[in-house]
């Protein structure tokens, strides 16, 4: 057994006494009721359990939590898909996050399995542009490379790609 | 009549009985050609079979791999069955000395008849009219002169001679691996002079950035190979020891998976030194290895693909209980994989290995001497264990390796 701290959607979690075989989905389903993560091939291959990390340096990095276990997180910042949406003090969702506003007006997703996965990559690259902006036509470009690993196998990745690709072009400092 | 009649049937019959005679030739060098793996050099990434333009890296500047099919001016289609032999066998073509990249010096050991099925194969390739591109070699190297000179002192070609003492397997083995399979090109040591140095036949030498381990009888059997891995190493890619990676995919691919089955367990028993079925040792896993910074870096990065007992996923990733890699002294591989990754290897329509991310800017010094000295302890019989000092000196030396890779 070994100890962890961590905090997830700016809230801290722990110290909690955690088995070191635990993977970090077991983690936020289990440990600390975070259920919005999905497990899907459990191998690291389809990315849908995909959550953020955030660094000291201001940046951000996305890990996949079905192959990394709870207490590699140890001590870190980290977000979910429950810490997108803008929330009232009662815990109500009064607005969703721009990256989850694009995927449902160009209704992107159906059944819903990969979106948790999806949204934080793209949250963590539309962050990564407005630290690094590039050129208008460079767009669909980096979103194929950034999201080609993630997989879906409903609405076929058209509708996803092109909510990422309005939603870059439609952010200010994004582009140049 | 009757004697024009016989006559016509022989000049019917000839021309049939020539053909299947060819044919059955030309089938044997296909084969033979394959045992040599002459496409993986001979054949450019998604270029024509044989037509050359591969390039090589060298310490002495990049090396092209030339057209070698039946085409009779960019090819080798006008060569005589001689001018085949001498290549082959003393590195010298009708335009020049060959540079030792073309492993003569393995291939001076094919018999005469096993040459000549060679020859009428490639004679009976499809040509290819792509030219041959120069060499980009710096001073002295780039004087082909000197590769005489080379050869007078290295190579003193000697066609293949079985060993009374041994079985017909063990000969044929030593006679296809060492001949054809060239497989001391990569995992025999060369002295100063770039020779193999047969002294120490099979110890293991460093091939870019990767090491081609030590595959003399001594150290598989103590490393515990059973023939079975060995047969299924070399002829799917993947066994209950690991699996191949790297250039040695490639040979597996092209060569190694295309031995038959009498070649595949010829090959076995020379390896091994054993005419015996060798059983193997069982896996390793020490379970009181299961503590420690080590232990919780591989829960944490390793064992959802490599399992909590090092047991692998089939697949998916492979087992590290008794790993090859992991086993040896030399731990150049074991740090390759787990700072840089491995690329996805599909070994057939069924075999498949997913790619691993490398962990290089995940794990400083003394984690990845925690987790290395974690791996050693658990999966393996190995009593090597690494200092912090230690382990940043031997990244080092992989990273500058990495660097200079050829390819």
């Amino acid at each position: 057994m070994t100890m962890i701290s961590v905090t997830i959607n700016n809230k801290v979690y722990g110290p909690l006494e955690v088995d070191p075989e635990v993977k970090m989905t077991d983690f936020l389903h289990e440990y600390v009721n975070l259920t919005g993560t999905k497990f899907g091939c459990g191998q690291g291959i389809c990315q849908a359990c995909t959550i953020i990390v955030d660094n000291e340096d201001g940046t951000s990095d996305t890990v996949r939590t079905c192959i990394t276990n709870a207490m590699v997180f140890n001590g870190k910042k980290l977000r979910t898909i429950e810490g997108h949406a803008k929330t009232s003090k009662t815990g109500e969702i009064i607005a969703l996050h721009p990256v989850q506003e694009a995927f449902v007006n160009n209704f992107s997703f159906q059944c819903g399995w990969c979106t948790s996965g999806f949204t934080n990559k793209t949250v963590a690259l539309v962050e990564k542009l407005k630290r690094q902006p590039i050129a208008k036509d460079q767009v669909q470009k980096i979103i194929e490379t950034e999201l080609k690993d993630h997989v879906c196998r409903c609405t076929g990745y058209v509708k996803y790609y092109k909510a990422v690709k309005e939603l870059i072009l439609s952010t200010e400092g994004a582009t140049v | 009549m009757q004697k024009i009649a016989s006559l016509a049937i022989i000049f019917a019959i000839s021309p049939t009985v020539m053909a299947t005679t060819d044919n059955e030739l030309i089938n044997k060098g296909k084969y033979l050609s394959q045992l040599a793996d002459c496409y993986a050099c001979h054949t450019a990434t998604g270029g024509e079979p044989y037509a050359g333009g591969l390039s090589f890296k060298t310490p002495f500047g990049v090396i092209y791999s030339t057209n070698i099919t039946s085409d009779k001016t960019q090819g080798i289609g006008d060569y005589s069955f001689e001018d085949f032999d001498r290549a082959m066998r003393h590195g010298v073509a009708p335009k020049g000395n060959l540079y030792p990249a073309m492993p003569y010096t393995s291939f001076d050991k094919i018999t005469q008849e096993d040459m000549r099925a060679l020859y009428v194969y490639f004679m009976n390739t499809k040509p290819s009219s792509q030219a041959n591109l120069d060499n980009d070699v710096m001073f002295p190297a780039n004087i082909r002169l000197g590769l005489k000179g080379w050869n007078l002192l290295n190579h003193k070609p000697q066609e293949f001679a079985a060993d009374n003492s041994k079985s017909d397997s063990w000969n044929r083995g030593n006679y296809i691996l060492n001949s054809f399979g060239h497989c001391g090109e990569c995992h025999t040591p060369r002295d100063m002079t770039m020779a193999m140095d047969h002294s120490k036949h099979y110890q293991g030498a460093m091939i870019g950035n990767v090491w081609a381990p030590d595959i003399t009888s001594q150290s598989l059997i103590e490393q515990g190979w059973s023939s079975q891995d060995i047969k299924d190493l070399l002829g799917t890619g993947y066994s209950r020891k690991g699996t191949v990676v790297g250039e040695m995919y490639t040979a597996i691919y092209h060569s190694l998976s295309k031995f038959d089955e009498q070649d595949l367990h010829a090959s076995a028993v020379y390896l091994l030194d054993s005419d015996e079925d060798v059983p193997g040792k069982p896996l390793t896993f020490n379970a009181q290895a299961n503590t420690g910074e080590g232990y919780q870096l591989y829960m944490g990065y390793c064992a959802s693909c490599h399992g909590i007992e090092g047991e692998g996923k089939p697949n998916f990733a492979p087992g590290l209980a008794g790993n090859e890699s992991l086993a040896h002294e030399n731990s150049i591989n074991l740090l390759v994989a787990t700072l840089y990754g491995i690329k996805p290897q599909f070994y057939s329509t069924l075999v498949s290995f997913d790619a691993m991310p490398g962990y290089d800017n995940k794990l400083n010094d003394e984690e990845l001497t925690n987790l290395v000295n974690y791996l050693k302890a658990a999966f393996t019989n190995s009593t090597i264990r690494f200092t912090v000092k230690e382990m940043g000196v031997l990244r080092k030396e992989v990273e500058g390796n990495q660097e200079n890779a050829a390819h």
